[in-house]
């Protein structure tokens, strides 16, 4: 029994210590701004984000999730910094609900759209689905879902792929089936099949098919921290955009 | 022969140390509490193999650490009347009675069912949950159960406690009429000398 | 009642219930062979095997869900196998979803399942062996029905756990609807947009009200057996 109690006073004595780094106030001078960004953006921001902590300033807090889901968070009342989405309609929501502070919403970035395949599969097109699959992100609520079904409409293509589709909460995830061979083809960013060793491009999607891909930015109206606008100047920069260049990402003209 | 018995079994810090051999219809082991009788019959009904040692019942070698032989529980014929009865409570008193008596050899069965339900006073029971019965009754059915069976000997596990002293009596004479009357070997186990000295043949004390 | 929800929402409930129906049924045989295993055999390794029963109820449930990728994926080694031999194809079907389901709810089944068996005295079984019973059918005519309030109990347990079920679900099987978009999917679906609430919330009720029948249920059978008739007299 007294061992017993040891082990218990040791498990208790090692939830408290790793208890004690979350008791410091949240966004102290070592944390950066919190930015919600889209997951298209995952590499391309940590690199930025890097690039800002060189010059001196405190690492900023990431988070990439879906734009829809990210908004959605701020509309529950998340405290964040800045805001960057993967279309204008979320965006164009929180501006509406006043959850941006005024002035501060550019466009920042423009992608483009591709059909993947894995790396190595033989499935030529859409014509070669077969009853394979097709992942793309949720059409009904992420950006980069709209636009591919946008882009498939337009196409004439819609309907004959909607039944094998495979909806994905985030592009990302989209990403990763087709990586993992278990989608034969997939709609995502140019940007995100940079990204990837593990798919290559089958077609790239006319622009004209689809509404432009445009990443609007901007402060949100709660953020607090003193670096923020900085860093939001920073990401529209001559270094940031190199930055973003790097990983296939065009500029928002 | 009807038990030729050597055993030896360590219990904790003790052990069991048995040997007999008897020739009698009923033979009684005796002993204070914790000599470890029960034991005993479980190493004669296969439910515990002992260390060391030989049992052969009827003729029958049963266990013999030394030839390598264990006669699992199901082989070796034994009628179990546990003390605590264990009457199977998912199952009818009939049921419980024609557990044993369904897995009987034909060949084996020495003894009918009607004859058994008629013996031990028990036909209006047939349709009672085991739950529902009372010390006595459980105890005959027990009883019934385990000669249904066609077990080659009998074990009795103390069969006569906690009775009132009607019950007891009414017992005490069935198990005479089953001696008498059915003919096999029969080990009771009991702590007190007056049911010992009345129905058995030999008495053999643990220590 | 039919026109409260609309026949899509229908749909989502009737997916959710075969596939947390199909989830159980199959697994049953299993949970109870790892119960009983675990219950009354003593052989070495059988902490790690109680270990592995156990994972999915502690490991994340995305991580189950990967795991399963990696395994029963159309590229993982039994997906593969699997569908090289039968055909059979698991991700983005609903099978998918009734193996996530069935993975998930096992270790809640193998515990109650095993506490039966347990309560079971062995003292009963021993009475049926001296009575002629190899230990195969003493199992079958004393342990099983005397274990068997566990079964229902771990059953309903199961099947309230499959209905619940998201995180692996999610992760192998994905969110296709009319396939592997169950209740719990739907919810999180019409979460992502705007405007679902009355939908969110509708789905959300018939949840509650569904897990909720099916611990009472699992409830009831347990004291209706009571636990007086699984030992000795």
């Amino acid at each position: 029994m007294p061992r017993c109690l040891a082990v218990l006073r040791l498990f208790c004595a090692a939830l408290l210590l790793a208890a004690l780094p979350a008791c410091g106030g949240a966004g102290g001078a070592d944390r950066g701004p919190t930015v919600l960004a889209a997951s298209s953006l995952q590499e391309a921001l940590a690199e930025a984000g890097e690039a800002w902590r060189a010059q001196g300033h405190a690492a900023p807090v990431l988070s990439f999730a879906a734009s829809s889901a990210l908004a959605r968070q701020v509309e529950q009342g998340a405290p964040a910094d800045l805001f960057v989405s993967a279309d204008e309609a979320w965006m164009d929501r929180l501006e509406r609900a006043d959850l941006l502070r005024a002035g501060t919403r550019t466009d920042l970035l423009s992608n483009r759209l591709v059909l993947i395949r894995p790396e190595g599969g033989r499935t030529r097109g859409l014509d070669d689905l077969g009853d394979g699959r097709l992942a793309l992100a949720d059409p009904d609520a992420v950006p980069a879902g709209r636009y591919a079904k946008a882009a498939l409409e337009s196409l004439g293509r819609w309907q004959e792929v909607a039944s094998k589709l495979v909806p994905t909460e985030n592009v990302r995830v989209a990403l990763a089936l087709v990586e993992r061979g278990e989608a034969a083809l997939g709609v995502v960013y140019a940007t995100d099949a940079q990204a990837s060793d593990s798919v290559e491009v089958v077609e790239t999607f006319p622009e004209a098919t689809h509404p432009p891909i445009r990443y609007p930015t901007a402060l949100l109206a709660t953020s607090t921290h003193p670096d923020a606008e900085a860093l939001l100047a920073f990401l529209g920069s001559a270094e940031a955009q190199r930055i973003f260049a790097r990983h296939g990402f065009g500029s928002a003209r | 022969m009807s038990f030729e018995v050597s055993i030896h079994h360590p219990i904790g810090e003790r052990a069991i140390n048995l040997a007999f051999s008897s020739d009698e219809r009923l033979t009684a082991l005796v002993g204070p509490s914790g000599a470890g009788k029960t034991s005993v019959l479980n190493c004669l009904a296969g439910l515990l193999r002992p260390l060391r040692g030989r049992i052969a019942v009827a003729g029958t070698v049963l266990f013999d650490a030394g030839l390598n032989v264990d006669l699992p529980p199901e082989r070796r014929g034994a009628g179990y009347v546990f003390q605590d009865a264990r009457l199977f409570p998912h199952l009818r008193v009939d049921a419980n009675l024609r557990y044993g008596e369904r897995l009987a050899p034909m060949g084996r069965r020495w003894i009918g069912h009607a004859d058994v339900v008629e013996f031990l006073g028990i036909g209006h029971l047939l349709g009672r949950w085991p739950a529902t019965l009372s010390g006595g009754e459980t105890r005959r059915v027990a009883i019934g159960r385990a000669l249904l069976s066609a077990p080659r000997f009998l074990l009795l596990d103390e069969p006569f406690a906690s009775l009132d002293a009607d019950r007891a009596e009414a017992l005490m004479t069935l198990v005479e009429r089953i001696r008498d009357e059915l003919a096999i070997p029969i080990l009771l186990v009991s702590h007190d000398r007056g049911e010992v000295e009345r129905l058995a043949g030999r008495v053999v004390t643990l220590r | 009642m039919t026109t409260w929800l609309s026949p899509a929402e229908w749909s989502v409930v009737a997916l959710s219930l075969r596939v947390s129906l199909v989830a159980v049924a199959l697994t049953l045989p299993l949970a109870y062979a790892l119960a009983w295993l675990l219950a009354r055999r003593r052989f070495p390794g059988a902490i790690l095997l109680d270990a592995l029963v156990h994972l999915p109820l502690v490991v994340p449930p995305v991580v189950t869900g990967w795991l399963l990728l990696v395994l029963f994926g159309r590229t993982g080694p039994v997906g593969a196998w699997l569908e090289a031999q039968f055909g059979i194809v698991l991700v983005f079907r609903w099978t998918g979803a009734a193996l996530a389901a069935a993975v998930m709810a096992l270790p809640l089944m193998v515990r109650a399942m095993r506490l039966s068996i347990e309560a079971v005295d062995r003292r009963l079984v021993e009475a049926a062996r001296t009575l002629g019973a190899r230990p195969w059918r003493a199992f079958a005519t004393i342990t099983l029905p005397l274990s068997l309030p566990g079964i229902a109990a771990g059953a309903m347990l199961g099947f309230a756990r499959s209905l619940g079920e998201f995180g692996a679900t999610i992760t192998f099987a994905s969110n296709i609807a009319g396939e592997t978009r169950t209740l719990p999917l739907a919810i999180y679906s019409g979460l992502q947009l705007p405007g679902a609430e009355a939908q969110v919330a509708r789905l959300s009720i018939i949840s509650i009200m569904l897990s909720i029948g099916a611990l009472v249920v699992s409830e009831l059978l347990v004291r209706r057996a009571g636990g007086s008739r699984a030992h000795v007299l």
